[in-house]
């Protein structure tokens, strides 16, 4: 395939999927952006020369782990105000008035509110009114979209990653006191040195990752 | 093998549906009369798109995150007000660097996605002026294509910019912020020292006198 149709079919791709559908693009290039910065993310680690191998075998996981608990409750959340809020308008349960004055002079009203009916594929509204409930859809798309967003990203993924990062914090200091008290009921035997790779993450550290990791929300 | 196929995804289908429809039935009538919000509805669904989106996002943020950081009360005070400050600069640095590029994307793009019949012969690059339309897919508004196009390319741009600006930008803020912060508390444990050092001397004066 030339790079001139690669190109072309790339612009079709857009232009089929998202060409109408605002609310759709928003939350896609959402999932693509917080993909796209925890593999930044990922990579600024696995390049770092200054992390020992065996931290970066644990850094990865996490890093990994975090940015899955990100793009799931933004798609979960986003994704599930995006759908309700579309059957809602597409089963005639939230319109403008012109259009369920339309579906009620018409003998539609008994469908209103049935996940098998869909205003504009069942009900052959004239153009005018088509385009109006065409607005009024793509308008309550965007706010359901932009509101999902919102409790998902400033809400709900916070509150999450604070509870797994305080939870991660506790096991890694428990770990580390263990191993401060096998130390110390070891020093009478020959001690052996640890490489220092394999430390095992002091709270300091366990802060440092939390607070100070740029994770960025593209 | 395959009828079963079949019978399990007839089956996840009727579920679905029959939670979509629970779903929907809890959900009230809403029936939209006034034309200044049926306006504002479709003034949305036209011209929202990801610039404002994020803009949205980060001052809803800024509303947010930094209290649920404060009330973290799983970690010391110190990291809270380091933390806080740290996600308000990331949360600045961000939604400056994220509308910036994705309406400049949007712009570029919106440049060069025209419909033949609006290219004219005397516009400057008028041959590139096509470069983006779709050409297989028939659309009668180009607005919502080029608002896509500009953020998926402005995605791309902002894993550079993420490194050059952002990160940059949010660590300069964030050494702002944590010094002011400690300035503060400076200036705060001053206060309580010099209003502790006055009433300890005026108890001292006090015992004098009763003696």
């Amino acid at each position: 395939m030339s790079l001139s149709s690669m190109f072309n079919n790339f612009k079709n791709c857009v232009a089929r999927n998202y060409g109408e559908h605002p609310g759709k693009m928003l939350i896609h290039t959402g999932i693509i952006g917080w993909v796209l910065s925890s593999a930044a993310q990922v990579a600024a680690i696995v390049i770092n020369d200054k992390i020992p191998k065996e931290q970066k075998m644990y850094l990865i996981p996490q890093e990994i782990a975090d940015a899955g608990v990100n793009i799931a409750s933004f798609y979960l959340i986003t994704q599930s105000f995006k759908s309700l809020a579309s059957k809602l308008v597409s089963t005639g349960k939230w319109l403008p008035k012109t259009v369920r004055t339309f579906l009620d002079n018409n003998g539609y009203s008994n469908n209103v509110g049935k996940v098998a009916f869909d205003v504009l594929d069942d009900a052959k509204l004239p153009a005018d009114l088509a385009s109006s409930y065409k607005g009024f859809s793509d308008g309550i798309d965007v706010l359901a979209t932009t509101a999902g967003s919102i409790l998902s990203c400033n809400i709900v993924t916070p509150i999450l990653r604070n509870q797994i990062a305080a939870r991660r914090q506790q096991t890694g200091i428990a770990k580390l006191n263990a191993n401060k008290s096998s130390d110390s009921s070891e020093s009478e035997k020959p001690q052996i040195v640890k490489p220092q790779g394999l430390r095992a993450p002091s709270m300091t550290d366990f802060q440092h990752r939390l607070y100070s990791s740029p994770n960025l929300k593209i | 093998m395959a009828v079963n196929s079949i019978g399990s995804k007839n089956f996840i289908s009727r579920t679905t549906n029959a939670l979509s429809q629970r779903i929907v039935n809890a959900m009230p009538n809403m029936t939209v009369s006034s034309q200044s919000t049926l306006n504002a509805v479709k003034w949305v669904g036209q011209k929202i798109s990801s610039p404002q989106n994020r803009l949205i996002l980060g001052a809803s943020a800024l509303m947010t995150q930094p209290f649920i950081d404060l009330s973290n009360k799983k970690v010391d005070e110190e990291t809270r007000k380091v933390s806080a400050a740290r996600t308000v600069a990331k949360i600045i640095a961000g939604t400056l660097t994220g509308v910036a590029v994705r309406s400049g994307c949007i712009h570029g793009i919106d440049a060069f996605t025209k419909f033949a019949s609006e290219v004219t012969p005397n516009m400057k690059f008028a041959r590139l002026r096509t470069l983006f339309t779709p050409n297989g897919v028939v659309l009668h508004d180009l607005n919502q294509y080029k608002k896509s196009l500009g953020t998926i390319v402005s995605l791309f741009v902002m894993l550079v910019t993420n490194f050059l600006i952002d990160a940059p930008l949010t660590k300069f803020l964030t050494n702002k912020f944590v010094d002011q912060i400690h300035k503060k508390d400076a200036l705060k444990n001053q206060k309580s020292e010099s209003i502790d050092s006055i009433q300890l001397s005026s108890k001292n004066k006090e015992v004098v006198n009763e003696s």
